[in-house]
């Protein structure tokens, strides 16, 4: 299998219109913002695109839907997750029917699983598919459960196509021992960046990134993406405090204990001219206070001014 | 108040114990000069390779005080604070300042889950309690316990107090070291981070100056030879001093630090056994531990003996 390395990737949000319904009309816009914004390839639909919100004929539809605006122009990376082994393999044999580049999948919600229950769990996502699969290891909040070394390392072992570890965990000693352990029993494996803290993923010899952030300032993602792609760590640093800066924001918003940022993401994209709706119950979007707090915090951040109003 | 510039893998000595459990003066006098002998930019002690929460507070005392006198200026002394109780914390601290420490480390008292509120009374009044300059030992835990310095604590202490020059970081994780960094940073220039061990790649470019060492005990030269890579952004270097520094962790961090003190015994420095409930580290474990470093070439490239 060739190596595939997918660089650059943007991770969409979902869109509802006020019924809570699916704004096909709206994605169209968002894809192609996407694509017209820098991104290399696409992975949807991530945590940030609400793939636990979406029903199971949505997260198919939504795919098609995808893979038919996008043409081919990018590569597109389908997210399968899910606390069933056997909704997650079909969902998988589906997005690689439509012609897909890549599986994504992270440990099973839920059932708090002991390691080998994960291991068996996306071994079996893997080997359905004849695609670069990659594991996702979700903050530690989110699923209750995390990849860990061992995980990863039984993984290789066990699936030729493993093709990396997107990591959005972001545990120093993870990301370590991902790399100096599992390079030696696969060359390629890659470390792809979960969240847009791309220096420390890529001073450990990481590379690429799924980022949440490239819906709100995609051009300081690109301009940190290629200062860690030439090795340029120590000078990432001013732009990588300001994705910090805005991620924190974002995240501050919101009444999840998970931190997701979803209203923060959604509040963000509407006042800079990109209505995306809110995010599907029970996720509760902001009060007038929060959002005010959220919008001067983000007026506050000079380096925004240069991205894109609009669609 | 004196002013450091704290850079580069800093020592943490063990504790040298004598076969029967008790603190071997000599030893420990062999074990500092070592270090400094062979480029620790600091010395720290008694942090847990140290065995500190199983020495008494006497003990504590005349280690920081044989510290001091052994390193004889050549090199800052950083003396730990932290204790189960906040009065022994305080009368640590008024040690270290009497006996010419340079500085302290210190934590709100471990296994109460502090608040974030009791963690800045706690700092705050052995901050005021000294003169000497203070850094903080940040130990968040997964799930919420430990000792968690965020962000805004850090800024609240860097507003209420001078003297706060810095903070061992041990939460190892890119949003919460950034966090801090980017915030602590800008209110205090030299403000000094410093990992708690050598995870230190992920963090150098972000504003990280050095670390706490825990392999240094073995590989001193692996240490000196990471930084310099760091400092000269060699970034093929630092990931390969990185990744044997990561496989040498995954041996020594069960049970910390009874295989550590069995290691550096097999290569020549009699620091002796590991003081209960700790285990004491086995022949075939020691054994073990040799083939490891003889394979990650750490036995024919580092000092043998004091």
């Amino acid at each position: 299998m060739p190596t595939f390395r997918p660089g650059l990737v943007h991770t969409p949000v979902t869109p509802f219109k006020k019924d809570h319904s699916i704004d096909y009309d709206t994605y169209a816009k968002v894809l192609e913002f996407h694509i017209r914004n820098g991104a290399e390839a696409l992975a949807l639909p991530m945590p940030e695109g609400e793939d636990m919100s979406l029903t199971d004929p949505e997260l198919r539809s939504l795919l098609k839907f995808a893979m038919e605006q996008v043409k081919g122009r990018v590569p597109v990376i389908a997210h399968v997750s899910d606390a069933g082994t056997s909704i997650a393999i079909e969902r998988a044999l589906y997005a690689q029917s439509l012609g897909v580049a890549a599986i994504v999948s992270h440990p099973p919600y839920f059932w708090h699983p002991k390691p080998s229950m994960v291991v068996e769990h996306l071994a079996r996502i893997g080997n359905a598919v004849k695609l670069p699969f990659f594991i996702f290891n979700p903050p530690v909040e989110s699923v209750g459960t995390t990849l860990s070394t061992e995980i990863v390392l039984e993984l290789i072992e066990k699936l030729p196509n493993l093709a990396g570890v997107v990591d959005a965990g972001l545990d120093f000693v993870f990301m370590e021992e991902v790399m100096c352990n599992g390079r030696p029993l696969r060359p390629d494996l890659q470390l792809i960046a979960g969240a847009d803290f791309m220096v420390s993923a890529g001073a450990l010899g990481g590379s690429g990134v799924f980022s949440p952030l490239s819906s709100i300032a995609p051009r300081l993602v690109r301009e940190l993406f290629e200062l860690c792609r030439k090795g340029q760590f120590v000078e990432a640093r001013a732009a990588q405090e300001n994705i910090g800066a805005l991620n924190h924001a974002i995240k501050a918003a919101g009444a999840s204990g998970l931190r997701d940022g979803l209203t923060g993401l959604k509040t963000v994209l509407a006042s800079m001219g990109r209505d995306c709706g809110v995010p599907r119950p029970p996720v509760r979007s902001a009060g007038e206070i929060e959002r005010g707090h959220l919008l001067e915090a983000i007026a506050a951040m000079p380096f925004l001014k240069d991205e894109p109003r609009g669609w | 108040m004196k002013n450091f510039n704290l850079h580069g893998v800093m020592q943490a000595p063990v504790t040298p114990l004598k076969d029967d459990f008790s603190f071997d003066v000599s030893g420990f006098e062999k074990m500092v000069d070592f270090h400094v002998r062979h480029g620790a930019p600091a010395i720290a002690w008694p942090h847990h390779k140290a065995e500190s929460l199983n020495l008494t507070i006497a003990e504590r005392k005349l280690g920081a005080e044989i510290a001091v006198k052994t390193v004889a200026g050549r090199v800052p002394v950083s003396i730990f604070a932290g204790t189960l109780s906040e009065e022994d914390s305080l009368d640590i601290a008024r040690h270290a300042q009497k006996i010419g420490a340079d500085m302290l480390l210190t934590i709100s008292p471990y296994c109460r889950r502090p608040s974030q509120e009791e963690i800045f009374d706690s700092i705050v009044r052995i901050g005021t309690h000294t003169d000497l300059p203070v850094l903080t030992y940040n130990s968040p835990w997964r799930n919420g316990e430990g000792v968690e310095f965020t962000a805004e604590l850090t800024k609240r202490l860097i507003d209420r107090l001078p003297n706060y020059i810095g903070m061992k970081d041990a939460s190892f994780h890119s949003e919460k070291f950034l966090e801090i960094s980017r915030v602590a940073l800008k209110m205090r220039p030299g403000f000094s981070i410093i990992q708690g061990v050598e995870h230190l790649l992920a963090a150098y470019p972000l504003g990280a100056c050095g670390s706490f060492s825990s392999s240094g005990a073995i590989a001193p030269n692996l240490c000196n030879k990471f930084y310099a890579s760091l400092v000269a952004r060699d970034w093929e270097t630092a990931r390969e001093c990185q990744f044997k520094i990561s496989r040498l962790w995954r041996l020594f961090k069960e049970q910390y630090p009874s295989s550590l003190k069995g290691a550096m015994i097999m290569m020549g420095r009699s620091v002796g056994p590991t003081r209960s409930p700790l285990p004491t580290a086995t022949k075939e474990r020691i054994e073990f531990l040799r083939k490891q470093l003889e394979e990650l070439n750490i036995l024919q490239t580092e000092p043998h003996g004091w």
